[in-house]
């Protein structure tokens, strides 16, 4: 390619010797592809346990709603790293699965633990998410709903989280930008995402640096815009809410 | 007063707060089917605390409801099966903000499987007519008015057929103008024969609408009495003292 010339005068330790690009380019077509999937299907997994999570935790019965408060505190105090490398290692260790290759690029053997480990610690922050919704609605609704002779769960159902689900959106929607960047963790496993795919290419051109700043370009590339259409779909939510 | 014609019962009722605040103390009170009791009070005296008791909103903490011959503070009992006696009316309206009006009256007769969409639709066009409101069936609570707010609140309530209705300051959030259009309404369902129990500030209203007035102060029912007798002679010192204030 044209462009290709550009970088022949680069050293190998340049910010932006792009030089590997043209013979390496899949390896971050696949990344990103790869990124995304992981970081969206894991949240989408996350989001009824998450669900299930939250509720338990606003439980008035003790048990339910010490299980619940234990299981956020130890997916939030323990990092994602350590937790992904024992269930990776320990409960998937136990449980095989086959080497499958989904889409081409996806080993189910390595990319079903990662997304499990994933999801397992955003239901932890989702669910805090969704409790903050939840108390976010007005007492008076569930009032309403009760005093028209509506059970406990039929309240929460019919009318007080659709309010809660609609609040909380553009925090999940955040939640899938913050897992497209902690995703970058499942390198470590071998799973072949953005990350994975800079390391390589860096090892196996001697081009140190410029992988990884591509990587941060293009994981900026995908968030900031992400963050932003998430801010203005949220303004204008609230400003709806007002009228 | 006959006791056959008894609906509500309130024995000895206590309520005190987690934060140790006595909000009720040895209330007692009985009301009849058809009757318009109205309570006055001094704020923070336990005026919505005690009409949030008599469809356990709020447990109390000692004492007996009695609703319709059933003691709905046993915990044996499906209080939600109780409850649909009851209606309830609140300051702040809590209409459900992502329904339309029509949706926020028909959901729950609909969902607790007392009438078929269509019948609930058909009673909720009925409803909102009597209130002038069926051109607002397909609106969102955020396009009305306090005033028309509060109207499709009470016919909300109404589409349960309840036997009695609460209402706890049902006028105190609303402009002054709007004000008229709700009482008005409260009339008209005294009139046709509904017991209701209001929480009120619209002394106006409390002396032409009630059979009886209770004053409250500091958890306790002070006085009860017709509305001639308790406005123009209070026997109760506080009674007196409440009244010189607001009137
Ligand atoms: N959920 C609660 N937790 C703790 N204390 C409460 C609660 N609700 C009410 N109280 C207290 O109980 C007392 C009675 O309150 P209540 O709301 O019944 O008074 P009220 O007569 O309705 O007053 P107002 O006219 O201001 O509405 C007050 O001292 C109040 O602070
Ligand atoms: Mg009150």
């Amino acid at each position: 390619m044209w462009w290709s010339d550009l970088f022949t005068d680069m050293s190998p330790a340049s910010f932006f010797n792009f030089s590997f690009l043209p013979k390496y380019a899949a390896f971050f077509n696949r990344g990103i592809e790869y990124t995304l999937l992981l970081a969206i299907v894991s949240v989408a997994l996350a989001v009824l346990p998450a669900l299930m999570l939250a509720l338990m935790r606003l439980s008035k019965n003790k048990l339910i709603k010490g299980l619940s408060g234990a299981y956020i505190a130890l997916f939030r105090s323990t990092p994602l790293l350590v937790q992904l490398s024992i269930i990776y290692f320990g409960l998937f260790g136990v449980i095989r699965i086959p080497r499958y290759s989904l889409f081409g690029f996806v080993d189910l053997s390595r990319f079903i633990p990662g997304v499990v480990a994933l999801a397992l610690n955003s239901s932890a922050y989702v669910a805090e998410i969704f409790r903050a919704g939840i108390l976010a609605v007005d007492a008076g609704q569930m009032e309403a709903a009760r005093s028209l002779g509506l059970s406990k769960w039929s309240g929460m159902k019919l009318v007080v989280l659709p309010q809660a689900i609609k609040n909380v959106l553009p925090a999940i929607a955040n939640e899938i930008v913050t897992m497209v960047k902690e995703s970058s963790i499942c390198s470590t496993l071998g799973m072949a995402e953005l990350m994975f795919g800079a390391k390589n290419v860096a090892s196996s051109t001697y081009i140190t640096l410029a992988p990884y700043t591509l990587a941060a370009l293009i994981y900026f590339c995908i968030n900031y815009p992400a963050t932003k259409a998430i801010e203005a779909i949220e303004r204008r939510m609230r400003r709806g809410d007002k009228q | 007063m006959a006791t056959s014609s008894e609906i509500i019962r309130v024995e000895h009722v206590g309520k005190v707060f987690d934060g140790g605040i006595t909000a009720l103390d040895d209330c007692s009170l009985s009301i009849s089917r058809g009757e318009v009791v109205a309570i006055i009070g001094p704020s923070g005296s336990g005026k919505s605390t005690m009409l949030r008791c008599l469809n356990l909103l709020e447990q109390p903490t000692s004492g007996k409801v009695i609703v319709d011959g059933v003691d709905i503070t046993d915990a044996k009992i499906n209080l939600d099966l109780h409850r649909r006696k009851m209606g309830m009316v609140f300051q702040h309206f809590n209409l459900f903000p992502n329904m339309t009006v029509k949706k926020n009256i028909t959901l729950a007769p609909v969902h607790l499987r007392l009438k078929s969409q269509k019948e609930a639709d058909a009673a909720a066009t009925k409803l909102l007519e009597r209130i002038g409101l069926a051109d607002k069936a397909n609106a969102y609570p955020a396009m009305l008015s306090g005033g028309q707010k509060q109207r499709i609140a009470i016919v909300r309530a109404l589409a349960m057929e309840p036997e009695v209705m609460l209402f706890d300051e049902p006028t105190s959030a609303l402009d002054p103008e709007m004000v008229g259009e709700v009482l008005d309404v409260m009339k008209e369902l005294a009139r046709s024969g509904m017991t209701m129990v209001v929480v009120t500030h619209e002394m106006g209203f409390a002396r032409e609408v009630a059979d009886r007035v209770i004053f409250m102060d500091s958890g306790k029912i002070l006085e009860v009495n017709t509305p001639d007798e308790l406005f123009d002679r209070p026997q109760n010192p506080r009674t007196k003292l409440f009244l010189s204030k607001v009137l």
